[in-house]
């Protein structure tokens, strides 16, 4: 495969982010010169990453194709496994562990651990590149989530009364007793904040690094369990009851965006890795897609979910009862069945998680947890600098103050993050009113009067200079006011006269400054 | 102008006239011939009479005379001199003295014109030459006469003599020699011509001669006007221009070269400059002596004798560091030594580290006593071992008496007698005693106490082996008892009054008895409430010891009693683990409460507490007598899936099916296991209406697991079936189609979903942008007359208002969510992230469009390869610390480079050419 050299190749596109401005609009011939310098070394630099991108990314995805008649979604898992290689059947299994309820599970972000949590009260934590179990403990309490915070090191288990921070090791770090009794965690990894939502609806964001309280909001929309953060702007996301949709920054009070999804309560809810598409389910039964740019409805699909995910390619899991689908965005932009998989009887699925950089789909269930294999969910290369699979203690631990070190301040989160560094928007200023003006023009009196005078000699602190120099100060405090007051008239008539000038016949309009004004 | 050099000559003379007296001296000798004439042309204006008579003077004076002499006449000369009025005004400087100082007298002359040195001639016959310009024909006569003896003198023609005079006497002072730049006083006179011919004639041969006499020819063909010089400013002016002109011309050629500068993005000065040495090494190593003194260290330090000795004998020379054997076992033992000084030194100050001073050791010892003393009264144990320990030091103080005075000190002190010994010792003797009789006192009370508790523990050990509780409570009897015996003693004791003294003064007398009486008062009460207290307590052993009893004996009327430790104890077990899913505390203690009630209240019996759940059941049966069609039917209800909602449309039904429950429960089940399940129930909003406990209900036991269940589906929401799926083994819960009124539910979940939303968006666009009020009409304002009522409203107020509308409308319009009807976008400017944002648009950019989308590319070395990282982020200016930037040197450059390239067409635009374009500029410097 070769590289053209042309910057509208869409390899190459794609690195320069978007169109150069045009300057030809420019007065200025030094800028002009020097942005012309710079979109070269755009040019340069993005043909360098297409190269590198050709290179360094041999890998694609693959995806099922079916033949003829054959539908991809009649494709059993027993199907794939024949198929596929050693490595990649070892991901299909079913762990069953009936006695501690419902589990949840939640991956690294470089997919090679997985947090597991079941209800009651089982944590652990399992490398699932060798499958080796890195720890295990009964906490003795309802365990109602749990995520993993910026690296496998860390946990938070959001528990019967308080959400608490575990290390590998399985020892507690901190008990976040401000969060309540925590329904859902999720950790915004670029900010360092983790959030939750507990039974009252209120939602935390508490940032791990300094331990402070960023926020805490009151939803007003009552208890939810549906919480999901965008990772493209790190907006977090709730589902209520009502239907609606709510968007939440660490940084405001009230919800950026509300919206009104469904008519039943909302019972699941995902994001696309991109941040541009949302999937929600409802009770009614109806699972929707929307274009969070426009906030519209792309595409309704029937059917229930009680746990949505996207993978990194833009697959979509949606589980209910002991049934998980997958849908596949197919060429003519629509979501459409893709594969489905039937857990045993009686398996209740509580949620499923797409691992990332491997195409297996994770499954929580009410009687343990299972692993099934999805091609072409999963990015097939994976970025060492963003998330390695095969990182080392020495690289975790540079990457943890790299981190740290490149952490979001919790303002940065909004709608549209690419805004950041931009003009800033222009604020409706409205004029004061009028008893404003009058208040202000009252403090700037009080403050002329307060003016002490200095004791001057030669006759020129004698009472009747100072009471006449105090009066001056009045006036002069009292004069911009005045002064812009007249202005604004003045304007004001000038417009209506030009109104009127407007309005009348040719003939009449000498008349105009004539006429008495109504 | 003349006068004017005249005039300075003058004060030269003047000025140098004091110093020079003496050179007058030497000098005058062999120049007196030309003095006189001098002296009689010099001198101030006379008239010639005067002048003459003077002269004949001076003439015979100077023949025989002395310096002296004529210096003073001189001088009183020049007193006269100075009477002359324009002399006078000349001498108070009122010419420019700065003209003066320009002229300078050359060098020559002297030699021409005034042959003598002596300054005093020379002012003289400058004086003499001004008086003759000025009119004095008498004074001719004089020079002819001169001349004609000159002429006789030399032999010389008259005209040399002649001439010359002339010559001086016109202008005497130039200072220049006769030439074409300076002609003689004929040619001004013109008397004598000087032709160009003659000025040409001596350049006759030279080099251009006959260039020269061409154009003089040309010229004296045809004769033209010379203008007259420009002035000199103007002609500065254009020279300055015509320079201006040239440097422009000139300076062009740097352009391309700054202008590739200025373009450049990066200027690069020279990479490989020297910096000179970096270590001092290698400084060293460049060294070279110079200096006298260096190079005789050198030549010591690089002697070939020396390096020669210093390499055969290096190895001699170390072997004087070998050590014997000898000294290196004594310095071995030396530094063991000090070692062990050290560690002993070490050990020492530990020890008077941990001594401790007296009044610490007194503290200490107080301290221990309290706390064995709280300790003897806080624990029994504790004392008994105390009275022990006290008991065998008795026994031992009373075999050994130590401290009765037996010490060889004491002794010796009792010998010498007590009274003679100073305080301290003295002291220190009956503290001795004191100690004594401390020690071998019987401790009474102690042996009281320990008797009694032993007395009470005799009667307990048998108790305790059955019931550890009711040790406690015979604890609290006895102490009772005893505080009784108490009282009762003090009422006895309070008959016997004083006899004698204060006390017995009838008013104290009858204080005493107001107070004694209220004493008695207060101890009856005390009495009483003491006997209630016991008689409680016995209440409690007689009905313990009959539920134990009755425990072996029957199982039907304490049945459930005998449960209820155990009951409870697992209640609490529960309250560990399972019970945690519980939603809120509240259950928790419910059930605790439950568990206390039951204990508190066992007299009550199972009845009392039956009839009270009875009622409660009853009340909520009342409540919900509607639903009881459901609990009729008890079929194969489904746990299916019934989600607990929050919001409070389902509360009807959720309290329906609740009621359910407890009305199935309350029919079965008597025990109080039930109700605290109820409780439970109660507080967790549990829908699901679990068929399957029904049968199993009667086992106590199986109905905590039960509740367990229940309890864990309280939580797990809408999971709860799935709970039931794995926890009721038998009947594996499939999924079963959802109960009729669920569907319903569901159906109909989001009718008014729609219209809430429609409302809430109101309402906040209302916050922002409030609906103009409705113009009302305020009777008498604005209306007079019935007939404008009938009008209505002014057209102003309907005006007013309808523009209010339109503004709200309009700013609504501009919403971002002004066309979506379900969405609600939040317009807040979020003040914590306006730091974000730039204010105002940076200086050089005009556009707003065009710097958002120039700062769309990131420019770190994470979005971008490492070979383009370099050129993004490079500095304007590369440099190295310490190398000088040279001004710029002039070299080629293309100027058309770069405009060629632009006009290329992209197809042809190679990364090669690019390349070579970006290339930062490298200035050599």
């Amino acid at each position: 495969m070769e590289i053209s050299e042309e910057l509208d190749a869409p390899e190459v596109k794609k690195f320069l982010r978007g169109k150069a401005p045009n300057l030809e609009v420019l007065q200025d011939k030094k800028l002009k010169g020097q942005l012309s310098v710079r979109e070269e070394f755009y040019g340069i630099s993005a043909k360098a990453a297409a190269k590198a991108a050709k290179w360094l990314m041999p890998s694609e995805g693959g995806f099922l194709e079916a033949e003829g008649l054959e539908k991809t979604w009649r494709i059993k898992q027993e199907a794939i496994a024949k198929e596929v290689d050693v490595l990649s059947s070892r991901n299909q299994y079913d762990i069953v562990l009936p006695d501690l309820g419902p589990y949840t599970v939640d991956f690294t972000s470089s997919g090679r651990y997985m947090a597991v949590a079941g209800r009651k009260g089982h944590l652990a934590i399992v490398d699932m590149q060798n499958m080796n179990l890195i720890r295990e403990m009964q906490v003795r309490e309802t365990v109602r989530d749990a995520v993993f915070l910026h690296n496998e090191l860390f946990f938070a288990a959001a528990q019967k009364k308080y959400t608490y921070i575990y290390n590998r090791d399985g020892t507690e770090l901190h008990c976040l007793r401000e969060h309540g009794a925590v329904l859902k965690l999720q950790f915004l990894k670029n900010h360092f904040l983790l959030a939750s939502i507990n039974k009252f609806g209120q939602l935390h964001y508490q940032d791990v690094t300094t331990g402070e309280m960023i926020g805490n909001f009151r939803t007003g929309l009552g208890r939810t369990n549906v919480m999901e953060v965008n990772p493209f702007n790190g907006v977090v996301a709730l589902g209520h009851s009502g239907g609606t949709v709510t968007m939440w920054k660490p940084s405001a009070v009230n919800p950026l965006v509300k919206m009104l999804c469904h008519h039943g309560a909302v019972s699941a809810m995902a994001f696309h890795p991109n941040g541009h598409l949302m999937a929600t389910s409802g009770k009614e039964r109806k699972i929707k897609l929307w274009d969070l740019r426009k906030f519209e409805v792309l595409q309704t699909l029937p059917g229930h979910a009680k746990t949505l995910d996207f993978s990194q390619k833009g697959l979509l899991a949606a589980g209910t009862g002991s049934y998980v689908q997958i849908f596949r965005e197919t060429e003519s932009q629509n979501y459409s069945r893709y594969m489905g998989h039937s857990m045993a009887k009686g398996y209740q699925i509580g949620k499923v998680s797409f691992r990332p950089y491997e195409d297996v789909l994770g499954i929580g269930h009410s009687m343990g947890w299972s692993s099934i294999l999805i091609p072409g969910s999963g990015e097939p290369n994976f970025d060492s600098w963003v998330a390695n699979p095969f990182e080392t203690p020495k690289q975790r631990r540079e990457k943890e103050v790299h981190s740290l070190l490149d952490k979001l301040p919790p303002e940065t989160i909004m709608l549209d993050p690419s805004k950041i560094g931009t003009v800033r928007p222009s604020k409706k200023k409205e004029k004061p009113t009028k008893q404003e003006r009058e208040a202000n023009k009252e403090a700037a009196v009080e403050a002329a009067k307060g003016i002490t005078m200095k004791k001057k000699t030669k006759g020129r602190s004698k009472p009747s200079k100072i009471s006449k120099k105090k009066q001056d100060n009045i006036l002069r405090a009292k004069r911009p006011f005045l002064e812009q007051q007249t202005h604004e008239e003045m304007s004001k008539k000038q417009k209506l006269i030009s109104e009127n000038k407007e309005e009348l016949p040719v003939s009449l309009q000498r008349f105009a400054s004539k006429k008495p004004k109504s | 102008m003349g006068e004017n050099k005249r005039k300075a000559g003058r004060e030269l003379a003047k000025r140098k006239m004091g110093k020079s007296n003496k050179r007058q001296k030497q000098h005058s000798d062999f120049k007196t011939l030309d003095k006189r004439k001098k002296k009689r042309l010099g001198g101030p204006r006379l008239p010639t009479g005067l002048r003459r008579e003077l002269d004949r003077v001076n003439h015979t004076n100077s023949d025989g005379e002395d310096d002296e002499i004529v210096s003073d006449e001189e001088k009183d000369v020049y007193e006269y001199e100075e009477g002359v009025p324009e002399e006078e005004s000349r001498k108070n400087r009122r010419f420019d003295p700065v003209e003066n100082y320009e002229y300078e007298l050359p060098e020559k002359f002297e030699d021409e014109d005034v042959p003598s040195d002596d300054d005093e001639n020379d002012f003289g016959g400058g004086k003499n030459e001004s008086s003759m310009v000025e009119s004095d024909d008498a004074e001719e006569e004089d020079d002819e006469r001169h001349v004609r003896m000159l002429q006789g003198i030399t032999g010389m023609p008259n005209e040399v003599f002649l001439g010359k005079k002339k010559k001086r006497n016109i202008i005497v002072s130039e200072a220049y020699p006769e030439s074409e730049y300076n002609p003689s006083g004929d040619i001004l006179d013109g008397r004598g011509h000087i032709s160009v011919e003659d000025l040409l004639d001596p350049l006759h041969g030279k080099s251009g001669y006959s260039q020269l006499r061409k154009r003089v020819h040309q010229m004296a063909r045809k004769p033209m006007t010379i203008h007259a010089p420009l002035p000199k400013v103007v002609q500065e002016k254009l020279e300055r221009k015509a320079v201006y002109e040239q440097t422009k011309k000139d300076i062009t050629k740097w352009e391309p070269l700054v202008k590739r500068n200025r373009e450049a993005p990066t200027i690069i000065f020279e990479k490989d400059v020297n910096l000179g040495f970096s270590t001092v090494g290698a400084i060293a190593s460049e060294f070279e002596p110079r200096t006298d003194f260096e190079k005789k260290i050198a030549g010591l330090v690089y002697d070939e004798k020396v390096i020669e000795a210093h390499n055969e004998d290096g190895s001699r020379l170390l072997e004087l560091n070998k050590v014997t054997v000898e000294d290196y076992r004594s310095q071995r033992n030396h530094i063991a030594k000090l070692r062990s000084l050290l560690f002993h030194h070490e050990m020492k100050k530990k020890r008077i580290k941990k001594i401790k001073s007296k009044t610490y050791h007194r503290l200490a010892k107080k301290d221990r006593l309290k706390a064995t003393s709280a300790e003897m009264e806080m624990d029994p144990e504790a004392a008994k071992e105390q009275a022990m320990k006290q008991e065998f030091k008795r026994a031992e103080e009373r075999m050994t008496l130590k401290h009765k005075n037996k010490s060889k000190w004491a002794k010796r002190i009792l010998k010498r007698g007590i009274p003679t010994q100073d305080d301290g010792t003295r002291a220190a003797i009956s503290e001795q005693l004191h100690q004594h009789t401390l020690l071998t006192r019987k401790m009474k009370s102690m042996k009281d106490g320990s008797s009694s508790s032993d007395g009470s523990s005799d009667d307990s050990s048998d108790e305790e082996d059955v019931d550890e509780n009711l040790d406690s409570s015979n604890q609290d009897t006895k102490l009772l008892e005893r505080a009784k015996e108490k009282t009762l003693k003090v009422l006895e004791e309070d008959d016997d009054e004083p006899n004698s003294g204060v006390l017995s003064l009838p008013f104290m007398v009858r204080g005493m008895k107001k107070r004694k009486e209220a004493a008695v008062e207060e101890a009856k009460l005390a009495l009483k409430e003491y006997e209630t207290s016991l008689n409680q307590l016995d209440d409690l052993d007689s009905s313990k010891d009959s539920k134990i009893g009755a425990a072996a004996g029957g199982r039907r009327v304490f049945g459930a009693a005998k449960h209820v430790p155990e009951l409870s104890s697992k209640i609490e077990v529960d309250n560990d683990y399972s019970d945690s899913d519980r939603d809120d505390d509240l259950g928790g203690e419910n059930v605790e409460v439950g568990n206390a009630s039951i204990n508190e209240l066992p007299k009550e019996g199972v009845s009392n507490l039956y009839s009270l759940l009875h009622d409660r059941d009853l009340e909520m049966h009342q409540d919900s007598a509607v639903k009881f069609d459901n609990i009729v039917e008890p079929g194969p209800k489904v746990p299916g899936e019934v989600a607990i909602f929050a919001s409070g449309k389902w509360k009807k039904i959720k309290s329906g099916s609740e009621v359910d429950t407890n009305v199935k429960r309350s029919s079965k089940v008597v025990e109080p296991v039930s109700r605290s399940e109820n409780l439970e129930m109660k507080t967790t909003n549990v829908v699901d209406a679990n068929v399957k406990q029904f049968p199993k209900v009667v086992e106590p036991v199986s109905q905590i697991e039960n509740l367990k269940e229940v309890v864990d589906d309280s939580d797990t929401d809408s999971e709860g079936q799935m709970v039931d799926g794995i926890l009721s083994s038998g009947m594996k819960a499939t999924y079963e189609i959802p109960s009729q009124a669920d569907l319903i539910r569901h159906a109909f979940a989001g009718d008014d979903v729609e219209e809430e939303f429609v409302k809430d968006k109101d309402d906040i666009l209302n916050e922002e942008n409030p609906e103009p009020e409705k113009p009302v009409l305020l009777p008498g304002w604005g209306q007079w007359t019935n007939i404008q009522k009938k009008k209505g409203l002014p057209s102003w107020m309907l005006k007013e208002h309808e523009n209010a509308k339109k503004k709200r409308e309009e700013v609504l319009k501009k919403r971002k969510d002004a066309h979506l009807k379900h969405v609600i976008i939040s317009e807040k400017l979020d003040k914590k992230a306006e730091k974000l944002h730039t204010k105002a648009l940076p200086y050089p950019f005009t556009s707003k469009e065009v710097f958002e989308q120039s700062i769309r590319m990131p420019i770190g070395p994470e979005f971008n390869p490492a070979t383009a990282v370099g050129a993004l982020t490079r500095p304007e200016v590369v440099k190295r610390p310490g190398v000088i930037i040279k001004p710029i040197k002039f070299e080629e450059v293309d100027s058309f480079e770069k405009t060629e390239d632009r006009k290329r067409n992209a197809p042809k635009r190679k990364t090669n050419k690019n390349k070579h374009r970006l290339k930062p500029v490298v200035a050599k410097s």
